[in-house]
């Protein structure tokens, strides 16, 4: 057996952990308003991401369609305040266990497509949803458009956050720190370690004693539930809920261009993404703005170098870099930059 | 696209992209050299926290700094001297009645320049086209004595409300714009109209005919020239009442409120007259296509035919009803009269009757007009990747001049000034305004686009030629209009 890891080793990860989260709370200090907007935005990201992850990076189960239980999340937390007058933390339960519910359901009929057919499957939920809240969501103006009342500081906050658009950031902040701790948490248990052996083997799997139906529909459902609440994230962000075919299709994409960019089947992973993602988004918006085609043509070329090059995401690259530095050899006879073929599965 | 994504996504998935997890001694169900793994496991978690921070670094270097020179966006210590009558400014961010400084005039608009609506941009393309005509050749604009350049800042929004909010979040916060200048779709502005109408910020002429631009609550929100949709279904109901009074009627509409505002007017238009609406079918605006619904409202054989839709659903209906046999009488809405779109539909677009009021530059009507012939000169010189025949620019040249007209009325350049000299504007020959079409609004009356005429499509001229006479609905909007679409 090897030794143990030192307490100090196995304090790394939380002093790293902590460290980040200080910086990201000191953002909307010094950063204004708008800045904080978009941090805001890639937080939540983040977290729909984490949950896509959870789906198609450790489970390999391949998904179209978490625009759709984004905007599920965003209608329910904005209707609910909006009509209901709930305030907007009280929503958040009711959105994670609807989010659970509806990708429970989802998951079900990915028990028997794989692959490309359930990427259509899921693209169909893409699809569908749009026409759902068309029919059935009536808000300002008319459209489908619902704005939530504005959420303010409570008068114990202002102390660290005086502006309104500090107050909420917190808010998302806190709820994306408590869903990336339990993300971790899960794939580092039983029910990850389920969600892996499923994704390398199945039959393995079930031979040592997995319910395949079970995790299946388990992940799906866990997915679809952190993107329901991702979706609730950004309506306290932008202060409303809003779903088009583009929107909705789009963010589907979104989320996977932002999990392969950051590394697929890692934790941090969708964080680094989301924050890149959105980052870029907004950075070629403002360097060069007469070319509004830019933005889309540029995570196009990055999802092909990435596929190419990076094909574990800058998590995987960073740690082979790493390796690289201190001149380990790769632990078990693989080439530094390995491929499948030479490392078969 | 999805061939490169699918790859490392599909199962199985390539040895490469396999989580650390996986090559945790007790799980892997191959080899393992629990040894080796478990001192490289090690090694990977800061390698991860450090491409964590590097992105977050660069993120910071990125953005620029300013919690601290920001106002507060909540508090209400605008208006002190700037008693209004027409608009009430003492919940205002900020005081709308500071004059600008400065030489430049500093406008922001938001609108789709990438994505499915990108068409668009060609607004933005004749709004720049006619700014930069002003400030090179006139000298800019004279407010109150003095002259300015205009600048316009532009973002993309693809079209996303969520995206139109964070970018005028930024043109309020960090361009420090004056105002907001034609943002292109109903719901980008509904959803920044309450913050517009906190920071007290002019919003001129939001880029729609949604009959919500008369909303009072919403006094610095002042919607476009374009014809209010409910208006264009009284005009109409006028023309089916002369030419055909008892005629049955078929509708085919967006699923949406853009939809609703033309079926929800002729529904209250119809009645107390002969005319007979007797079938209604709606498509979804996302789709754009329109044959089932239209072999079946073929199928009643009406009069006349309502065509409640925009883009490309337009071409795409015409042709079915085209193919259907069914010769009814056409109404198409105001939004598809583009020479792009009604090429698409081709012959089947021939007779459509629709309202405009811009000179169509195809017309030659209108060549040796001076406006029309500024116009066909500065475009190609200021926006040469502008095509001067398409309507969408000519639309965005009328905006801008009709902007640089607002702002050369007023008195001053504040806020507040400006937003009361749009709201009792009273203006002719403006841009590509038709001659006999002024643009008016006063307290009462916060619809623009009241005087129009109705124009029919000549397939074989390839352009609109005008139907009949001026037809002047000043001040009629709101009450044609069900009251829940102005106020919902």
């Amino acid at each position: 057996m090897p030794a143990r890891p030192t307490p100090l080793r196995r304090a790394g990860p939380a002093v790293a952990a902590l460290a980040v989260l200080a910086v990201l709370a000191w953002l909307p200090q010094y950063y204004g308003s708008t800045q904080t907007a978009l941090f805001g935005r890639a937080i939540a990201f983040a977290v729909a991401a984490l949950g896509l992850n959870l789906l198609t990076g450790y489970n390999g189960q391949v998904s179209i369609g978490h625009g759709a239980f984004f905007g599920f999340g965003a209608y329910t937390t904005a209707i609910l305040m909006k009509d209901h007058d709930w305030p907007f933390l009280a929503t958040l339960p009711v959105v994670a266990v609807a989010g659970l519910v509806v990708g429970a359901a989802v998951g079900f009929p990915a028990l028997r497509v794989k692959g490309l057919y359930l990427a259509l499957v899921t693209l169909g939920l893409a699809a569908l949803f749009p026409d759902l809240v068309t029919r059935f969501v009536r808000g300002t103006g008319g459209t489908t458009l619902v704005q939530i009342p504005k959420v303010t500081a409570p008068g114990w906050a202002t102390g660290f956050a005086p502006q309104d658009d500090q107050w909420r950031y917190y808010l998302v902040l806190a709820v994306a720190a408590v869903l990336a701790l339990l993300a971790w948490n899960l794939v580092r248990g039983r029910f990850g370690r389920a969600l892996i052996a499923v994704r390398e083997h199945e039959a393995a799997a079930a031979t040592v004693g997995i319910d395949l139906a079970r995790v299946k529909v388990s992940a799906f459902a866990v997915s679809a539930a952190y993107a329901a609440v991702a979706g609730s994230l950004l309506v306290l962000v932008t202060g409303l809920a809003n779903a088009g075919r583009v929107e909705t299709f789009q963010l589907s994409i979104d989320f996977l261009v932002i999990i392969v960019i950051g590394g697929i089947g890692t934790v941090l992973g969708p964080i680094v993404g989301a924050w890149l993602f959105v980052f870029l988004e907004d950075w070629t918006k403002q360097v060069f703005p007469d070319t509004p085609l830019l933005s889309p043509a540029l995570f196009g070329v990055a999802l092909i170098l990435f596929v190419y090059v990076l094909p574990d995401g800058l998590i995987g690259g960073a740690r082979r870099v790493t390796r690289r530095l201190r001149r380990r050899p790769p632990p078990d006879g693989t080439r530094a930059t390995p491929h499948p073929e030479v490392n078969p599965a | 696209m999805s061939r490169i994504v699918s790859r490392p996504l599909g199962t199985p998935t390539p040895a490469n992209l396999r989580a650390p997890e996986a090559k945790e001694p007790h799980m892997h169900i191959t080899t393992a050299h629990s040894t080796s793994l478990r001192s490289r496991r090690r090694l990977r978690r800061p390698a991860g926290w450090a491409a964590l921070l590097v992105v977050l670094a660069l993120l910071l270097a990125a953005c620029g700094g300013g919690r601290s020179e920001e106002k507060r966006t909540d508090g209400g210590d605008g208006g002190d001297g700037a008693a209004s009558e027409l608009i009430d400014t003492s919940g205002c961010a900020s005081d709308p009645s500071v004059e600008v400084t400065g030489d430049t005039i500093k406008l922001g608009t938001s609108l789709p320049q990438s994505g499915l609506y990108s068409a668009f941009q060609e607004i933005l393309r004749g709004e720049e086209a006619y700014f930069r005509y002003v400030n090179e050749e006139l000298g800019g604009v004279k407010v109150g004595g003095k002259t300015y350049k205009i600048e316009l800042v532009n973002k993309d929004d693809q079209y996303q409300a969520d995206k139109t909010v964070q970018n005028v979040n930024g043109l309020i916060n960090d361009d420090k714009v004056f105002a907001l200048f034609n943002v292109v779709g109903t719901k980008n502005n509904l959803a920044i109209r309450d913050l517009v109408n906190e920071q007290c910020i002019p919003n001129l002429f939001a880029a729609t005919g949604s009959p919500a631009w008369g909303n009072t609550k919403y006094p610095w929100l002042l919607g476009t020239m374009l014809v209010p949709y409910p208006l264009e279904m009284q005009a109409f109901v006028d023309y089916l009442k002369q030419e055909k009074p008892d005629a049955t009627i078929a509708v085919l509409r967006a699923s949406d409120d853009f939809g609703r505002a033309y079926a929800d007017t002729l529904k209250r238009l119809v009645g107390g007259t002969d005319l007979r609406i007797v079938k209604e079918a709606t498509y979804n605006p996302e789709v754009s296509d329109t044959k089932a619904q239209v072999t079946s409202l073929a199928a009643t054989e009406a009069d006349a035919f309502v065509l409640g839709a925009t883009l490309l659903a337009c071409p795409n209906a015409l042709q079915a009803v085209r193919e259907a046999g069914w010769q009814p009488i056409i109404y198409m809405s105001g939004t598809c009269t583009s020479k792009t779109l009604m090429n698409i539909a081709g012959p089947a677009a021939d007779g459509v009757l629709s309202v405009g009021s811009l000179m169509d530059p195809n017309d030659p009507r209108w060549a040796s007009d001076p406006r029309m012939r500024l116009y066909k000169e500065k475009v190609p010189q200021y926006a040469p990747e502008a095509d001067v025949t398409n309507g969408i620019v000519a639309y965005g040249w009328t905006t801008a001049a009709f902007l640089v007209e607002t702002l050369q009325s007023s008195p001053k350049l504040t806020r507040l000034a400006v937003m009361e000299t749009a709201r009792t504007l009273d203006v002719e020959g403006v841009g590509l305004q038709l001659p006999e079409a002024s643009l008016s609004v006063d307290e009462d009356d916060w619809f623009l686009g009241e005087i129009f005429t109705m124009v029919r499509y000549d397939a074989g001229k390839g352009y609109f030629v005008t139907e009949g006479d001026v037809l002047d609905f000043s001040g009629k909007t709101r009450s044609i209009t069900p009251p829940d679409l102005i106020t919902g």
